[in-house]
């Protein structure tokens, strides 16, 4: 059986999913141990993982986890870890649906200010002109509610100290999210994205590409460009003492399975405000078109517990472009300037 | 005394032959599926970064880092010493080299194009595997990845330019077309246009050391094709491996300090 059609990659990726789910240990903090494949679908002839010339598996290749799943399970899903297969069909036509209103009428309003609490702005934002909407690129399907797995699907609370510190940043940024850059997101700044460690879809161009070598996996992330070159050869980590806004990669191949383990991470690392980040990664390929990824996120001073989500990566054609963020930023530039000129505005008005 | 002018004898014919004497080429360990094995961390140890030609030391443009960062002298690595501009482009590279701090892209961490990416005073590591090359640059998280099947058009065109390679013998050959004109070649002022073409020549010399040749084509500023040439040094440290330098925050008070709100 070739899985060439996109419907049974998504029912086979959907199997190996719940297969996983069943063998994740109650209160384990890593995710399931082995990627089995699920022996639900009718006999046909046995899928073989490619190896590379040097034994190891293949993970190359251009890749997304373009996606529709949520990192946290919406509230009206609570309980509800998967969808079924009907309810999945529906959900794509509903993507569907989407695009088609996006392309004719526009994206709704929205706040995109980045200022918390402002309205909806007056202007409409049309990804889709661009190309740039979700659905005009390959999904990668799952039947999952939610990113993060098990029966509540959402990141856990918060420690007190990192509500307290979160609450302090949030204090000091309000009336200043435009004085200077280094107010603003990093993304915005060009320096890391979110979506990089762990691997977690992008708004558009969630793309990817592997290549492997004697030793090394390198994971090119296309925005914006950020390249993790992974030693699989069990080296310990570079001193505590070196913080990294990705942190420092080690891996080991545990059968056909390719674990990461992410530590050094900076105090201002780019994923949501931890400061002592701790990530652990498995990338497995399921079947020729599909990488099943998994990931254990944990900090102790920021979540009362650790976290986990699994998102299928799917091949695509082509290849990855170059993103040369910084160098064409003129968006920060731009805000900066508008900032400036809205203050003098308000203090000409003012002074009338 | 006949004892020493022996030993000068001796050492003195032994210096010949070994000048005379033919190096058999070096044979890299290879790849699983047979290449010549490059990977792993190299660097460049000269200055062309901060001038490809021949340079004398001179002062650097900043006069509170005094001997920190002044220009440092260098044998160059231009075949025959020299780039040939036209005439007509010889007053660009001046005014170049007079407003460098303003003008050179590294300057602004912006990426560095090929073959500047090779010399820049930071390590880069190749990831080799069949059907791509990947190599990953420290400085400004720059990455390129070279096709090594059927050749590809590019896209675009793109900072880090698109790169086609195949092997001829032990020595990988990458052609790199489709370069943004906004890069330099080094701190000098060495520019070039959109029309650029770029074939690199990366051959093992020693386990540990690599040649690399470049030569550059550009009919819109030099006269004729010109060429680079420099070893390549691999970084022997244990567990060694790139870090990150993520040096678009280092220029933002630089790009963005005159847009900052005034208290």
């Amino acid at each position: 059986m070739k899985y060439r059609s996109l419907a049974s990659v998504v029912a086979f990726t959907a199997v190996v999913a719940a297969s996983m789910l069943m063998q994740t240990p109650a209160a384990a903090q890593a995710p399931a141990a082995k990627a089995t494949p699920a022996k639900t679908v009718p006999a046909a002839k046995a899928w073989t993982a490619p190896l590379l010339p040097n034994g190891t598996p293949d993970l190359q290749g251009v890749w997304t986890n373009n996606t529709v799943t949520d990192l946290e399970r919406p509230k009206a899903l609570a309980g509800k870890e998967f969808y079924t297969e009907a309810e999945l069909k529906d959900l794509q036509k509903q993507e569907r649906q989407r695009l088609y209103v996006t392309e004719t009428e526009g994206q709704p309003p929205a706040n995109h200010s980045g200022v918390e609490g402002a309205g909806a702005d007056d202007v409409h934002y049309d990804f889709s002109q661009f190309g740039l909407d979700r659905a005009q690129a390959k999904l990668a399907w799952s039947r999952r509610t939610s990113i993060i797995v098990g029966p509540e699907g959402t990141i856990p609370p918060l420690t007190p100290d990192a509500r307290q510190r979160l609450a302090e940043i949030r204090a000091k940024t309000k009336g200043h999210e435009f004085d200077g850059p280094e107010m603003l997101p990093l993304g915005a700044r060009c320096i890391a994205r979110v979506n990089v460690v762990p691997v977690l879809p992008a708004a558009y161009n969630s793309n990817l590409q592997i290549v492997q070598g004697d030793g090394y996996v390198a994971i090119e992330t296309e925005e914006i460009h950020d390249v993790r070159v992974i030693p699989t050869d069990g080296r310990p980590h570079i001193p505590g003492n070196i913080r990294q806004w990705y942190g420092d990669p080690v891996g080991h191949w545990e059968g056909k399975t390719l674990v990461v383990d992410t530590t050094n991470f900076t105090e201002l690392s780019p994923f949501r405000g931890a400061q002592n980040l701790h990530v652990i990664e498995r990338f497995t390929r399921v079947d020729q078109d599909t990488i099943l990824y998994q990931f254990t996120v944990e900090d102790p001073g920021m979540w009362t517990k650790a976290w986990s989500g699994e998102l299928p990566i799917t091949k695509i054609d082509g290849q990855i472009y170059e993103y040369a963020c910084h160098e064409a930023n003129y968006g920060l530039a731009d805000t900066l300037r508008g900032a400036r000129v809205a203050e003098a505005e308000a203090a000409k008005n003012s002074a009338k | 005394m006949m004892g020493w002018i022996a030993v000068l004898c001796c050492v003195l014919s032994l210096a010949a032959a070994s000048s005379v004497a033919q190096v058999s080429p070096y044979r890299a360990p290879r790849t699983a599926d047979g290449k010549p094995n490059l990977s792993g961390i190299w660097q460049a140890l000269n200055t062309a970064d901060w001038d490809l030609e021949g340079h004398a030391a001179a002062a650097g443009p900043v006069a509170s880092l005094g001997a920190v960062f002044a220009k440092p002298p260098g044998l160059g690595v231009v075949e025959g010493d020299q780039i040939p501009y036209l005439p007509a482009m010889a007053a660009k590279r001046k005014n170049n080299q007079a407003n460098w701090t303003n003008l050179d892209p590294e300057v602004k961490c912006y990426l560095p194009g090929v073959p500047r990416a090779t010399y820049l005073p930071y390590p880069f590591q190749i990831v080799q595997s069949q059907n791509n090359v990947l190599i990953s640059y420290e400085y400004a998280g720059a990455v390129r990845i070279i096709n090594m099947g059927a050749p590809t058009k590019a896209p675009a065109d793109s900072w880090m330019g698109w790169s086609n390679g195949h092997w001829e013998g032990e020595t990988l050959v990458v052609d790199v077309t489709s370069q943004m004109e906004d890069t330099w070649f080094d701190r000098s002022g060495n520019f070039h246009s959109s029309a650029l073409h770029v074939v690199e020549r990366y051959t093992p010399r020693t386990a540990d050391t690599m040649d690399y040749e470049a030569t550059i084509e550009d009919p819109n500023v030099f006269s004729r094709p010109w060429k680079i040439s420099m070893p390549l040094y691999r970084r022997v440290e244990k567990n060694v491996r790139l870090l990150e330098f993520k040096c678009p925050e280092f220029t933002e008070e630089l790009l963005y300090g005159p847009l900052r709100k005034k208290d």
